[in-house]
């Protein structure tokens, strides 16, 4: 800490256009900040933000020698950048620029208050100066980034990432809890609104991600553990017991020509039946099983909650020795530079919903099983049928926003987006499949949003789909027939509605997986208030989240349909690389700094530090503590904490926050 | 189907009537009917309003064409039929210009009075209207004070339609026996008076 010049502080006032200028008197302020101690200039400008706006910042620090500067503008987190790099053209130490907010906290929030606002703008303007005045110069530190990056979730959106990051050249892990990749879309029978065979355009980059030499592929796999930062994450992986191995892991042990080939055999043997997960068990499966004949990889999974070790799959196993029904959960750690998220989606539990009667009613079915039903290769082979009597509906309803736009605290409060276009779709397949059969449905809006979506609900309404403008209020069934009676209001006609139905599809809404709130928290990413994972920034930075080196895609961020997953998941990926490609990454250097002079060792710090960031050696003869500057996220904890004041956090030291807070109280009046 | 309830009092039952929309209430022959009479795509309708907000007679009436073309949809025969609003439509195609789905209103509206007319549902005024168009060529016919402001106009008290060539009705008349048009109107009047 070198001897201090006498401070000399540039304070500069944004109009915002109005939304600054239509709260708060510009000129009293200006005038204000010219009496505050240690304030040389005090200027204002429509947009500071602007060319000629940051031009007054950096000539002021030459003319005016300043040691400081204040901008009263925004929130630091859209223009702190901005001006701190305006202040290093200008020849200063851009650490030693403080911004007021006086936007955000202020006009916009006292728009009707003009005398209240400018008083409150001029405490944040005063508190920023004292602030500045004891501003010291800091360095970022820079640290190497690991060639590596890691992708949790295998469904379309970490698919796409994975290529796309392998593609680029970077070692990839990609790491999917099931047996298998494709997640949700491999379940889908035809994607809108071009009505593409879903697994047709997923198989090949399945395919692709099987063969990309740059992808490590690791399914049945969970994330354990999450340690390090950006540049440098080291990952813990659970490699859950498969109790089937692959070619490879036969060949470590020794079996070369064995592992798993695919062919089935074991199944064909197995005595267990279970319901399969992937056909929301309308098929069976039996304990050591594939989903579908199109797994990637193609390698048997022992469920073993189910197995009763025959051992019959094991002996037609035979020399290949694939199974091993005495493995166990494996740990490994890897090494990355960044990580993308993409752990999906699941459907909302509609039962809630219990006016519909979702599990009560045979006939009542989801828009995921109805995918199934009406899929070539799902249980039915495609024919469409009622659960109830296996005979072809020919009156079928479609309920949207099932369990969305719900204030209720039992379903969810926002849109999930693609349940309009689904339903449409499905609306086709049945014209496409039941020559005669009579579509409706019922709706609130109709959300076709998207590039040829408008087009393609009206290619439906052509075809002949009744559309009522009506929520679903309840369903009862008729318990000889099965059949459903539907009620709502047709709001245009303003008529109650009755109809009786043969098959109701709930077009359910979507929610998190189980798994994401353990997820998002080892990779210290947050929430938003509907429970998908918050981006960094909703417009401006929609792929990051706030802890740097790690990535949103898909719908895990949010409800979104293929294309938007898929473009979000280049995004991510596009993210993801840039850090790797740089070699090195920037951190901010708002470290903990340890005052060894004062450091009694105690050791307390050490076991507060969220980030591991600190340890105690021995220096001198005596135990002190240390930071590692790389992981320290300069959150305060120790500092706080610290009984001898040993701790220095550096920008928010002591003497600076003491400051603010004395500014704050005392009104400038010293 | 609708449950039938007995009360004994006409008034009371009415008003307590089922008024659900069941499936069979709908008969998907009256809208291939409706477009096939009026040559427009009535289902393509997205019920956004544009119709009614630029007819003239929605603000004076309880006229509202949207509703009219919700009820071809849905095969809501009966219901669009024999509401007398049907009859409120002036055919000035407004709605016709208008619509964003490029479908015509007005010629559903027109393709529901004929399927009304085919049932004998038309009101009293048109039919005679009908009547006088095939006595004097005029739907209003020329009067008194009519004449006499034509006159201080400058203009001849009949103006040179049937009313100066009365040689030319037998051709409208031609026109309308065709179609049975007066013979209708005479039927469904004089069955009406008794």
């Amino acid at each position: 800490m070198a001897e201090k010049k006498e401070a000399r502080i540039g304070v500069f006032i944004c109009h915002c256009g109005t939304n600054i200028a239509g709260s708060i008197d510009i000129k009293a302020l200006q005038e204000y900040a010219k009496t505050l101690p240690n304030v040389v200039v005090a200027d204002e400008y429509q947009y500071m933000c602007s060319t000629p706006g940051q031009g007054k910042i950096v000539d002021a620090i030459a003319e005016s020698k300043l040691t400081g500067v204040v901008v009263a503008a925004c929130s630091p987190r859209l223009h702190e950048p901005t001006f701190r790099m305006a202040s290093k053209v200008g020849g200063l130490n851009p650490f030693r620029f403080e911004m007021a907010n006086i936007r955000e906290q202020n006009s916009w929030v006292h728009m009707h208050d003009r005398e209240g606002a400018t008083a409150k703008a001029k405490d944040s303007v005063r508190i920023a100066v004292a602030k500045a005045s004891l501003l010291e110069d800091l360095f970022p530190k820079s640290v190497p980034v690991e060639k590596a990056a890691l992708v949790v979730g295998a469904g379309v959106a970490g698919i796409q990432a994975s290529l796309d990051l392998a593609n680029a050249g970077i070692p990839t892990y990609l790491i999917e809890k099931s047996p298998t990749i494709g997640g949700r879309m491999s379940q889908l029978d035809k994607t809108f609104p071009t009505l593409d065979c879903s697994q047709c355009i997923l198989t090949p980059k399945m395919v692709d991600v099987g063969r990309n030499e740059n992808i490590i592929l690791k399914t049945y796999t969970e994330v354990e553990k999450v340690e390090g930062y950006i540049g440098n994450f080291d990952i813990t992986l659970r490699k859950k017991a498969r109790g089937v191995l692959t070619p490879d892991e036969a060949a470590e042990r020794g079996y070369v020509g064995g592992g798993c080939n695919g062919c089935g055999d074991c199944a064909g043997v197995c005595p267990v039946i279970k319901g399969n997960e992937f056909e929301f068990a309308m098929a069976p499966r039996k304990a050591i099983y594939i989903y579908h004949p199109q797994v990637v990889p193609n390698i048997y999974t022992v469920d073993f909650e189910s197995c009763i070790k025959c051992g019959l799959c094991v002996d037609i196993c035979g020399d290949k020795k694939a199974i091993d029904l005495e493995m166990e959960d494996t740990f490994e750690t890897v090494k990355v530079g960044t990580a993308i998220l993409a752990t999906g989606y699941d459907l909302f539990p509609i039962e809630k919903k219990a006016e519909w009667g979702y599990n009560r009613y045979e006939n009542v079915i989801t828009g995921l099983e109805f995918e199934r039903l009406i899929c070539a290769s799902g249980p039915t082979g495609g024919h469409l049928v009622r659960p109830s009597d296996g005979q072809t509906p020919m009156k079928v309803g479609f309920v949207l926003c099932a369990g969305s736009r719900d204030n209720t605290g039992v379903g969810k409060p926002y849109c999930s987006r693609f349940c309009c276009m689904y339903s449409l779709k499905h609306a086709h397949q049945i014209h496409e499949k039941i020559p005669g059969a009579r579509v409706y449905l019922f709706y609130m809006d109709i959300r076709s949003f998207g590039k040829m979506y408008e087009e393609f609900y009206y290619r439906i309404q052509d075809e002949g789909a009744k559309f009522i403008r009506g929520r679903v209020s309840n369903i009862l069934e008729d318990a000889t027939t099965k059949n459903l009676h539907v009620f709502t209001e047709d709001t245009l006609l303003q008529r109650p509605i009755n109809l009786e139905l043969d098959l109701v599809v709930l077009a359910s809404a979507v929610q998190p997986v189980a798994e994401e709130d353990t997820i998002r928290k080892l990779f210290g990413v947050s929430k938003s208030q509907d429970g998908w994972m918050l981006e960094a920034h909703p417009k401006l930075n929609p792929c990051g989240t706030t802890t740097a080196g790690v990535f949103l895609a898909g719908v895990c961020q949010g409800p979104k349909d293929i294309p938007d997953t898929v473009a979000q998941a280049e995004g991510a990926a596009s993210a993801a690389s840039i850090p790797i490609h740089t070699g090195k990454v920037e951190l901010e250097p708002y470290f903990a700094q340890c005052m060894d002079e004062k450091c009694a060792g105690c050791g307390m710090c050490v076991n507060l530090c969220p980030y591991g960031a600190l340890a105690l050696v021995e220096k001198n003869g005596r135990k002190v503590m240390e930071v590692t500057e790389a992981k320290c996220k300069g959150c305060g904890t120790c500092g706080g904490f610290c009984p001898g004041g040993a701790i220095h956090m550096q920008h928010f030291t002591t003497p600076q926050i003491v400051a603010q807070i004395d500014a704050f109280l005392l009104g400038g009046e010293q | 189907m609708a449950i039938e309830k007995n009360y004994g009092n006409p008034q009371l039952e009415e008003k307590l009537r089922d008024r659900y929309f069941y499936t069979d209430d709908s008969n998907p022959e009256f809208l291939a009917n409706v477009e096939k009479i009026g040559r427009t795509i009535a289902h393509m309708c997205f019920q956004c309003g544009t119709c009614t907000g630029s007819c003239p007679s929605a603000p004076r009436s309880s006229y509202r064409i949207r509703l009219f073309v919700r009820r071809a949809v849905l095969g809501l025969e009966d219901e669009a039929l024999t509401d007398p609003d049907l009859w409120l439509c002036t055919t000035c195609y407004s709605c016709t210009d208008r619509c964003p789905r490029d479908i015509a209103p007005t010629d559903i509206i027109m393709a529901m009075r004929n399927l009304a007319f085919k049932r004998d549902i038309v009101p009293r005024n048109f039919l005679k209207t009908a009547q006088l168009i095939y006595t004097t060529g005029h739907g209003v016919p020329n009067n008194d004070v009519n004449r006499a402001a034509r006159e201080k106009l400058g203009l001849t008290r009949d103006p040179p339609t049937t009313h100066g060539y009365p040689e030319f009705i037998p051709g409208i008349q031609k026109i309308l026996d065709y179609y049975k048009l007066k013979e209708n109107a005479d039927r469904i009047l004089a069955e009406e008076g008794q």
